[in-house]
């Protein structure tokens, strides 16, 4: 009986085009669509190597260790093997302007009597090359300075002292993997993935009650327990529901390289718990709710559509503006418990907040599953 | 198609109760009815041994026993007081118009609504939601197409006979006689959107019977359907009759039930207003033939000088059509061509059709069934 059902409920839901394309195809158009959008936010804030050139007419003594200094710049691993910051161009001024009119340099720097940094617009690139500039002189200034009052002092290590830079400030993430706060959009992508998994709990509510569809008044006059139809339904939908996860997750991961840190199991132990959560929602908007199957989904959707708002998928700071303001309603948005669930193992070392909001979500699982029940064990209706 | 004549329907009932009373070994005990006969009354249909049901007129067990049913939605009363007696082997119609109260009176009976007041007996057990014994004998054809539109044809009939026979390959057969029985064989891997209204109702007839079921109640299986698949359908529902089933059958087409019914209850307003076989119902009420003359050239005072005329009860000239109502066991219409005839009034084409059920209903309750 149990695989009898299970198949059935299997086909009914893969067949029903219109809610795999919610469920599955909708999330990953969407992620497609974000990925492109985040990518282009993003490179604005990526620096890559500043592409400059460098005029070899003319010059002093001081140009040509500008050039050596630059030589070292962009030559292989940069500092801390970080990215190098120079991508130079040894060549004549005249080419130097061209290629700057061609916009295949954001500036270059030559010899007029003095060194000249010549650029078209402004922008980082640009002042990363007057930073540099700027240094540079000041580090020539000092040298100088030192060598009017102790000349002696070119004998030691004067030069590489100057040369040296210390850091005092480390860049480094809490979280196994590396800061990156474009990930968080796709995060509560998953999560309203989820209670998108609401359209199939609804269909299976609806597929068993007498009072909803015809269908379900046949299987309620069958010698076999309504209950038993019921979650074997509810199962082959949370089935589902976690195929299309697994599509997705893989999908954000593989394809879009989306990073998800190390903690994978922890992210998988997320998704089911969203996907049950987010089936049972549904299930429970369906058993509740005394309305015929339109106004149900329209609150599926709304209902999800405005906690992913909340949860900041639409805009970011949301997220952290509703945490500061009115941390209770990020606890109480179980969208948001799923999203942060990624964000909280994405960032942070420990697992308090991930284990306070999966235990959250399991409360709604719960809360949705009470309801679904009380309303889906009656056996008699007082209309139909 | 083959309409079978009222002969052929009461002949068949005939031979079912002459099957029956040769089968059984009648046991009367305390109003009871006990057969022993290890089939059953309905041959192989029949699974278990020996089974107790509560014995209905002529010792004919009784298949739904309905007494005073009630169910109001707030002030509105959709069944008042319902009796109904359903016995082993009959095509029982519920007739009535549209929000008379048969498709409730369904619903309650199948213990799928809530009613206020009553007791229902099915087989002679109390009838509940949990009465699995009860409900695995009961096939239920839905006045709305309640199949999946996810799964063919031949899915969704096997998906809800799977609820009833858990063994894979009675299934599978079972599946393909109920497929073969409503005529959908060329449409097995059909999904339900593909097929015509007509091909759809067979799809729900096979949904419920499939599982070979000995109570099957079929509420209006024959709403929006073209005239071909109404007279296969109710070519159907004989079959099953005389493969042994006990028919439930409600609609508001009253030529339907007039055609097919061995019983009829009339239902108005949640009442039974009427009840019994069709001539038994047609013998309650005062109206016999109705005849329509036409005449040629007749005065307008011949509608006034016909209604004076002994035994007519009404007369109304259309046009050149006179529609004359007489009471019934009188030689009526021999009596009123004499007349017309003695009027010097020539004729032209003449119908006589004898008292319908909505003869019975309009003259029951003042309003045509249709209304």
């Amino acid at each position: 009986m149990f695989s009898h059902i299970y198949k059935y409920r299997l086909k009914c839901i893969l067949r029903d085009r219109q809610i795999i394309f919610w469920t599955m195809a909708f999330p990953l158009i969407l992620a497609t669509l974000f990925h492109m959008t985040i990518a282009n936010i993003t490179s604005s804030e990526t620096f890559s190597e500043v592409k400059i050139a460098f005029s070899e007419e003319g010059g002093s003594q001081e140009y040509r260790l500008l050039k050596e200094t630059l030589e070292q710049m962009s030559a292989g691993e940069g500092r801390n093997g970080g990215k190098k910051l120079l991508d130079v161009t040894y060549t004549s001024r005249g080419e130097a302007d061209s290629l700057l009119k061609d916009g295949k340099i954001k500036g270059y720097i030559c010899y007029d009597g003095e060194i000249k940094l010549v650029v078209k617009d402004r922008g980082l690139e640009q002042t990363v090359l007057k930073g540099i500039l700027d240094d540079f002189r000041q580090s020539i200034s000092s040298v100088t300075a030192i060598l009017e009052e102790n000349p002696a002092a070119a004998n030691g290590s004067l030069f590489d002292d100057i040369a040296k830079r210390a850091d005092y400030l480390i860049e480094s993430a809490a979280g196994k993997a590396a800061p990156n706060t474009s990930v968080h959009y796709f995060y509560t992508l998953i999560a309203m993935m989820c209670f998108y998994g609401g359209f199939h709990g609804l269909k299976e509510v609806m597929s068993v009650q007498a009072n909803q569809s015809s269908a379900g008044a046949r299987v309620n006059m069958a010698p076999t327990r309504k209950m038993k139809v019921f979650l074997v339904s509810i199962l082959a939908a949370v089935t589902v529901q976690l195929i299309e996860t697994a599509l997705l997750l893989l999908y954000l991961a593989f394809v879009l390289r989306v990073d998800f840190g190390n903690r994978i199991a922890y992210v998988l132990i997320t998704c089911v718990a969203g996907s049950f959560t987010g089936v049972s929602f549904g299930a429970c908007i369906a058993a509740t709710m005394k309305t015929g199957e339109g106004p149900k989904i329209a609150v599926v959707i709304s209902v999800s559509m405005i906690m992913s708002f909340f949860s900041g998928m639409m805009y970011h700071g949301i997220k952290t503006i509703v945490r500061s303001k009115a941390p209770v309603l990020s606890y109480l948005n179980p969208l948001n418990l799923i999203a942060d669930s990624f964000y909280s193992l994405y960032y942070y070392q420990t697992y308090t907040r991930y284990f306070t909001n999966l235990a959250l979500l399991c409360g709604f699982f719960a809360l949705f599953s009470m309801f679904t029940y009380l309303a889906v064990r009656r056996r008699k209706y007082a209309s139909l | 198609m083959r309409i079978l004549p009222d002969m052929d329907i009461l002949s068949h009932r005939q031979m079912r109760l002459k099957k029956q009373i040769t089968n059984v070994i009648l046991l009367m005990d305390s109003g009871h009815l006990q057969w022993n006969n290890p089939e059953g009354i309905m041959g192989a249909r029949k699974t278990g041994g020996d089974m107790t049901f509560p014995a209905g007129e002529m010792g004919i067990a009784m298949v739904i026993q309905v007494k005073n049913l009630v169910k109001r939605y707030g002030d509105l009363t959709a069944l008042d007081h319902l009796n109904l007696e359903i016995h082993e082997g009959e095509i029982f119609g519920l007739l009535g118009p549209n929000g008379s109260g048969k498709t409730t009176a369904i619903n309650c009976i199948l213990s799928l609504l809530k009613f206020d007041k009553g007791d229902i007996m099915i087989f002679g057990k109390p009838m509940s939601p949990d009465a699995y014994d009860i409900k695995r004998r009961i096939g239920i054809v839905m006045q709305n197409v309640a199949v999946f539109d996810e799964l063919t044809v031949y899915e969704n009939i096997d998906y809800f006979c799977g609820l009833y026979i858990t063994d894979k390959n009675t299934r599978k057969s079972l599946v393909e006689e109920a497929i073969e029985f409503v005529g959908l064989g060329d449409f097995r891997k059909f999904y339900p959107k593909k097929l015509s209204g007509g091909l759809l109702r067979r799809l729900n007839i096979a949904c419920g019977i499939a599982h070979k079921p000995d109570l099957i109640i079929l509420d209006e299986p024959t709403v929006a359907v073209d005239p071909q698949s109404r007279n296969s359908i109710l070519e159907g529902i004989l079959r099953l009759n005389s493969e042994g089933a006990t028919v439930v059958y409600t609609s508001h087409y009253m030529e339907e039930v007039e055609q097919i019914c061995s019983r009829i209850a009339i239902l108005d307003r949640g009442k039974i207003i009427a009840q019994g076989t069709k001539d038994e119902l047609k013998d309650m009420i005062r109206s016999g033939v109705t005849i329509e003359v036409e005449l040629i050239g007749a005065p307008p005072s011949i509608e006034r000088d016909v209604r004076d005329l002994p035994h007519i009860l009404s007369a109304e000239l259309n046009g050149n059509m006179l529609v004359v109502k007489s009471e019934k066991g009188k030689s009526n219409l021999v009596m009123l061509l004499d007349y017309l005839k003695s009027r010097n009034i020539p004729l032209g084409r003449v119908y006589s059709e004898p008292p319908t059920l909505n003869d019975v209903f309009l003259e029951i309750t003042g309003k045509e069934l249709r209304d």
